[in-house]
């Protein structure tokens, strides 16, 4: 992961956040709950953003004492991209869910959260989900390269339900898809 | 001649061959190797960019001279040498452009340490140095500057991402096997291994294919 | 909350990254941003002070929280200030290599007060009447135009911001669009007015195409 990366900083920040346990009372920071003036109460959830909420969860409390792992400022939940719901519905099929609906940085934030969680069903749904729709992105990729209509009408509609790591690999297999033409007609005129 | 050709001829005739050829083999080979590795690889020592240097400037004196004469027979190998001296200047900008922006990319990793500052040729050492301290400025007219002193450093490798990035050496390459060997390569769910014969093409991870080229078994395509 | 204003900035960046042009310089969220590092720095300064620099984390773990998640933003809104600002240096070394004099650019749209220009460097300026660069940037890119100008300079033969294209024709055939002047070529001098065609050795009018003033037909 790169320190400048726009889509990597953009992943931490999602707009759907991470819920967060207290796991203990903090007087100053219950801006974080939206109520400045009261103490952050222990076992409060709330939604943080990936990049405070990871090390929160990962720093322990009590450095002294490195045998506690357990005692860390906050417990960490799946943010609801990564739930039941949308893992069922990826199960049934993976490309009739609009990723972008639930992540922008869909695999961005998985990739994260499955470093922090182990979740072996998780990711072999997230792999699966990701292998099945890379074929149907190359597949849309060629066809608007042979129509020429590259982000009007349904390629427009297809685009609009792809994540962040789905849109770039839209544009280089379009893009190599494009290349590949040119070049066969190149070959073919000399 | 096919590129092919040219690529393909290895070591037993190597002697027969002319420097200049011998040249033009190493020039287009490094610069075909350094526009499909994800890392800068070295610069060579050996000279090869100042003989090129000075085949340049020998070519652009004669076509100089060449072009006051009216006479169509050398008007003909005037545009041929043109031509060619073109497509040799494309060579060498190619190349050096594709380091530059390897370079500028990584700049902060390219200058950490003295064996990976030792791949850059001594003007591109004092570019990116120049460049490097020109950004870190800019940061520190910008916004830097009323920062905390802890936190201004450009370098910190502490928290659970590192200020410096560095290029992905797992991206994947093409390699041509120049003899037979074993070909080992690291996978998500298994490794895989396979002998491979000379000629081969094979992709895999450069960081697993990065020892066969260093050790000229097998070059980038 | 903390960190809420850095990640507008990255937006801007982000869309940056998907715009032909470079949109006018957040001088106001990146001034709010730099302030929010020093809100909190003073923060941290504050919350240690009673302990005269005897703090232990594992006695007062709720400060010690806090102290982090100051910490955290701090970190968090240098990133974003950082990745920003590298953003738009990036898009500005790229012109520099394609020739544009950045600065003039710049500063010309105001004055013809155009939002969009419409050729190929594109520089929109928002709010008429300033730059879309920072006077930071404005330094910046004449620092970087220098450092370009003396790395080019060691190699005279090659001229490194030429065409990354494959040279295919010595020759080629091209339509001026703008009046460019009289420009010096080996088989004299050619003045190049508009919507007339030349044909021309590529090496000679390269950077005429790059610019804008020359259009090459195939």
């Amino acid at each position: 992961m790169s320190y400048y990366d726009i889509d990597a900083i953009l992943t931490d920040a999602e707009q759907k956040k991470v819920p967060c346990k207290f796991e203990l009372d903090v007087p100053e920071l219950g801006y974080l709950d939206n109520n400045p003036s009261q103490p952050l109460k222990a076992g409060t959830s709330i939604g943080l953003p990936l990049w405070l909420a990871e090390p929160l969860a990962l720093t322990s409390r009590s450095p002294n004492n490195p045998e506690d792992s357990s005692s860390s400022f906050v417990t960490l939940d799946l943010p609801p991209s990564l739930s039941n719901e949308v893992m069922s519905a990826l199960k049934a099929d993976p490309r009739a869910v609009p990723l972008r609906d639930q992540s922008h940085n869909f695999y961005g934030l998985g990739t994260r959260m499955l470093d922090v969680f182990e979740e072996a069903e998780i990711c072999a749904i997230l792999r699966r989900t990701f292998v099945t729709r890379a074929a149907d992105i190359a597949l849309h990729a060629r066809k608007a390269g042979a129509t020429e209509d590259m982000g009007v009408g349904a390629g427009e509609e297809f685009l609009r339900g792809l994540e962040e790591w789905e849109r770039k690999l839209f544009r280089k297999a379009h893009e190599g898809a494009k290349g590949t033409k040119e070049w066969m007609e190149r070959v073919k005129k000399y | 001649m096919d590129i092919d050709d040219i690529l393909r001829e290895v070591d037993p005739t190597f002697d027969s061959i002319p420097e200049d050829t011998r040249d033009l083999q190493a020039l287009t080979r490094a610069w075909v190797a350094e526009r499909s590795s994800p890392e800068l690889l070295d610069w060579p020592i050996d000279g090869l960019f100042e003989r090129i240097n000075e085949r340049i400037k020998q070519q652009i004196e004669k076509i100089e001279e060449m072009t006051g004469d009216m006479d169509p027979k050398t008007n003909f190998a005037l545009i041929v040498i043109q031509t060619e001296l073109e497509r040799y200047k494309y060579l060498v900008r190619s190349y050096l452009r594709a380091r530059i922006a390897k370079i500028d990319k990584h700049t902060l990793h390219y200058l950490s340490n003295p064996v990976i500052r030792a791949r850059l040729s001594p003007p591109e050492l004092a570019y990116a140095t120049r460049h490097q301290a020109l950004l870190h400025n800019h940061y520190l007219s910008s916004f830097l500057s009323s920062f905390p002193a802890p936190l201004q450093n450009l370098n910190d490798t502490a928290g659970n991402i590192s200020m410096i990035d560095a290029p992905d050496l797992d991206t994947a390459v093409f390699i041509r096997l120049l003899g037979d060997t074993r070909v080992e390569g690291r996978g998500t769910d298994e490794d895989g291994a396979m002998d491979g014969k000379n000629g081969d093409i094979v992709i895999l991870r450069w960081s697993d294919a990065k020892k066969l080229v260093d050790t000229g078994v097998a070059e980038i395509v | 909350m903390y960190g809420d204003l850095g990640n507008k900035l990255v937006q801007h960046a982000k869309r940056t990254q998907n715009l032909s042009h470079l949109p006018p310089y957040q001088t106001e969220l990146v001034r709010a941003v730099t302030r929010e590092v020093r809100d909190l720095d003073k923060d941290v300064a504050d919350l240690l002070e009673p302990f005269q620099g005897s703090f232990n984390p594992a006695n007062d773990q709720a400060t010690a929280c806090t102290l982090l998640v100051n910490h955290l933003s701090m970190r968090r809104n240098k990133r974003c200030l950082l990745a920003y600002h590298r953003t738009r240096a990036d898009r500005l070394e790229e012109l520099v290599w394609k020739g544009y004099d950045v600065v003039d650019l710049a500063g010309q749209q105001v004055r013809d007060g155009q939002g969009g220009f419409n050729g190929p460097p594109g520089m929109a300026t928002g709010n008429g009447g300033t730059s879309s660069l920072s006077p930071q940037e404005e330094d910046y890119v004449r620092q970087y135009s220098d450092l370009l100008a003396a790395y080019k300079g060691q190699w005279t033969d090659i001229d490194l911001t030429g065409s990354l294209e494959p040279p295919r024709d010595l020759f080629i055939d091209v339509r001026v669009l703008k009046d460019a002047g009289e420009i010096q070529t080996e088989y004299g001098a050619i003045t190049l007015t508009k919507n007339s065609q030349f044909y021309v050795r590529q090496g000679d009018v390269e950077r005429l195409i790059a610019q804008g003033y020359l259009q090459k037909l195939s």
